[in-house]
């Protein structure tokens, strides 16, 4: 039996979200509670809850929907920090990751060393986990949930005792675990203490399986089988190559090489590594979707792509960084290739996700190789009153926001809307007709009327017309976050302004241009 | 009757050829845009959201790089869905880069050009644009631009003193420009109107000033 050590990262699916463990917080799935934080639970969420009755038991839950890509996207740092102490990281799901214990023990000085070692370097990384030792995955796994959030080392041959106070519910069999207990067979023990044979004949195959985890053993036994064959392709540049056509058109040779491997074996690939190996010793790792729909001149153009992220200057256009002297892709994640049939009413017909066209996708898939995933956004139209606050920028790829009703927003500003609003307003003065800045007082009365407008850069401005003031006040309910402004219109011989004072500062939020 | 010689008279694109659409505002002065056309856009920031929002319509995609201050709202309120709506907003200086990405993917992208391009880069770009039936609308020099669009404005309405709301905008479009595109022609319209959109306006008459 294999020591394990495992990863787990506590609540996950809401640490991706952005969601803090001290705020009562869930996500959802299919309307379902998938998961919630500390604080909910504390307060009766419960996972596999309905919406309604998770609001019920704490009304001020923050509810957003599950987002499987933000979830294994930031689960990389996690992988990568573990992978920095060894490099055999095994990703289980997002949030739980394992490696193999027993080589990284003896180097490191003991498992509780490693242990120790593992939970610093992913606390280090920012995030808050559990890391648990002991034979085989299971095991491991409900260790390092065991002492809330800390992890435990289960000795050798440990197992069968460390699992059995367990309840049924760790073996995610909820029938089983259901029949099981109205036999009367409460924790794993009890379920242990069966003998195999009569188990097998009451519960069948299903039923072994589990009885076998509640021992502590792998859930079947070792089969070992013949390693299958490396069917990555990989070409070595003897005189390296210098300019990036070069190497996009070995690319195209090296995937169709990949791509007869694969359908040799009846594969496909949920993703490829396009590794690019530089002259000097820098390596450019990068893994792609392929999901078994690329073609071999669409990986030459991903290669072409990682390539050109790496560009020092735009005006070396051909030339590579040093010269290339390898090229290798790996396929990753190999699953059975089952075909893949376009749905019948054309693609984007498979919900939100699938409305991006495929040349959109893959534009945006370039810039993103080159400036990083929040280069490119999609402006999403949300509630608000001012022109900046009703917009937010959602990077391509992400969830898109749910649609939510367009609720009564009173003192929102009327059409037609400002053609620039900067991202931050822009300090400025608003300046009366003997110069003194103009004030708004608590019950919304001007000093005087505006006569000028100051602008950081620019001469001073005459102020032809203007209105206002139109008061807005927000969020007075949470001091935290409570704004007060009050809100002009105003023209100048050039041009027209939105301008704002809050806290006696003024500052323009857009221009009318 | 009179609509209808009208929609006679006006130009019919040729066919075979991705033209890009305009606003309905914009078609006396341009009937439509050529892919790989450069169009350089001084004056107001709305006309750059108007040509933007003509491309969105019946369905097509845009993009605006280089803009973080892109009224969205505006843009919408001209009719452009901020669903088919790309935005890059820092693209530093592999902006070229960035915008032959999105020629493959959009119909129009509005760039807001950091440096004025070298004359291979300029022609590369055009090519690529022409190749994937994309218009370039720059913000900025460029040179050799087929079309150029200036916007004199009259100033808004809709503002009193210390009442009123801002309701729209007259302004004069003014087109110039190499080959059948640009004869400087010119015709009033409201960027924005009153509920957002552009709509052709007539002139606005000469207000009287007393000399003496």
């Amino acid at each position: 039996m294999s020591r394990v050590l495992v990863v787990w990262c506590p609540d996950w699916p809401l640490t991706a979200v952005g969601i803090e463990a001290a705020v009562p917080g869930a996500v959802l799935e299919r309307q379902r509670i998938a998961a919630c934080t500390a604080a909910a639970r504390a307060a009766g969420v419960r996972r596999g809850q309905r919406q309604r009755d998770a609001q019920r038991h704490c009304p001020e839950l923050v509810l957003t929907d599950r987002d499987p890509d933000a979830e294994g996207r930031l689960f990389e740092t996690v992988a990568a920090a573990v992978a920095a102490l060894t490099p055999r990281v095994e990703v289980l799901r997002p949030g739980v990751c394992a490696i193999p214990a027993r080589g990284p023990a003896r180097f490191y000085g003991g498992e509780e060393a490693l242990r120790m070692l593992v939970q610093d370097a992913v606390v280090e990384a920012g995030h808050d986990c559990g890391v648990g030792v002991a034979d085989g995955l299971f095991t491991a796994e409900l260790a390092a949930r065991a002492h809330s959030t800390c992890g435990v080392i289960v000795p050798v041959a440990g197992s069968a005792e460390f699992l059995a106070p367990f309840p049924l519910a760790v073996l995610d069999r909820p029938e089983l675990a259901d029949l099981l207990l109205r036999l009367g067979i409460r924790s794993l023990g009890e379920f242990a203490a069966l003998p195999a044979p009569d188990v097998l004949a009451r519960f069948g195959a299903e039923g072994v399986l589990a009885h076998r985890l509640s021992h502590g053993r792998e859930p079947r036994p070792v089969a070992p089988r013949a390693a299958p064959h490396d069917l990555s392709a990989q070409q070595v540049f003897d005189e390296p190559a210098a300019r990036s056509d070069q190497v996009v058109f070995a690319a195209k040779a090296l995937a169709d090489r990949l791509h007869d491997g694969l359908a040799q074996e009846g594969l496909t690939c949920v993703r490829l590594a396009v590794e690019v190996e530089f002259q000097d010793g820098t390596i450019s790792e990068r893994l792609w979707r392929h999901d078994g729909l690329l073609s071999s001149l669409a990986v030459a153009e991903r290669v072409r792509w990682q390539l050109s992220g790496r560009q020092p200057a735009p005006g070396a256009q051909s030339a590579v960084w040093g010269g290339v002297s390898a090229l290798v892709l790996t396929p990753d994640q190999v699953v059975p290739d089952t075909g893949s049939q376009q749905a019948l009413w054309g693609p984007g017909s498979r919900g939100d996700r699938g409305a991006l066209p495929e040349q959109v996708a893959r534009a945006a898939d370039r810039i993103q190789a080159i400036l990083g995933h929040r280069s490119v956004t999609r402006p999403v139209i949300v509630g608000g009153r001012g022109p900046g606050e009703q917009v937010l920028r959602v990077p391509v790829g992400d969830l898109p926001l749910t649609e939510r009703g367009d609720g009564p927003w009173p003192g929102r500003l009327p059409e037609p809307a400002p053609a620039v609003v900067p991202a931050l307003p822009v300090p400025a003065a608003v300046l009366d007709g003997s110069g003194d800045p103009v004030m708004v007082s608590a019950r919304c009365a001007v000093t005087a009327a505006p006569a000028y407008l100051d602008l950081p850069r620019g001469p001073r401005l005459a102020v032809t017309s203007w209105t206002g003031p139109w008061p807005c006040t927000e969020r007075w309910w949470d001091p935290g976050q409570a704004r007060r402004r009050a809100r002009f219109q105003l023209t100048t011989p050039d041009g027209a302004y939105l301008v704002a004072i809050e806290a006696g500062r003024w500052s323009v939020e857009a221009v009318y241009d | 009757m009179g609509a209808l010689s009208e929609l006679q008279a006006r130009p019919a694109p040729a066919a075979g050829e991705d033209l890009v659409p305009v606003l309905p505002a914009l078609r006396t002065l341009i009937p439509a845009l050529r892919p790989g056309m450069v169009v350089c856009v001084e004056g107001p920031a709305s006309l750059g959201l108007a040509l933007l929002a003509g491309a969105a319509q019946d369905g097509g995609w845009c993009a605006a790089v280089g803009i973080p201050e892109l009224g969205v709202l505006a843009a919408r309120g001209m009719g452009a869905d901020p669903a088919r709506l790309l935005l890059v907003d820092e693209p530093g200086p592999r902006w070229a880069d960035v915008v032959a990405a999105l020629t493959e993917a959009v119909r129009l992208i509005l760039v807001c050009l950091p440096e004025r391009p070298s004359p291979t880069l300029a022609r590369r770009l055009v090519a690529t644009a022409r190749k994937n039936g994309c218009v370039l609308a720059v913000r900025g020099d460029w040179e050799g631009a087929q079309l150029r669009l200036r916007a004199d404005t009259a100033g808004w309405d809709g503002l009193g003193d210390g009442h009123g709301h801002l309701s729209g905008r007259r302004v004069r479009v003014v087109t110039a420009g190499r080959g059948a595109a640009g004869q400087g022609r010119a015709a009033w319209m409201w960027l924005p109107g009153p509920d957002g959109r552009v709509t052709s306006a007539e002139e606005p008459p000469r207000r009287l000033e007393v000399v003496a």
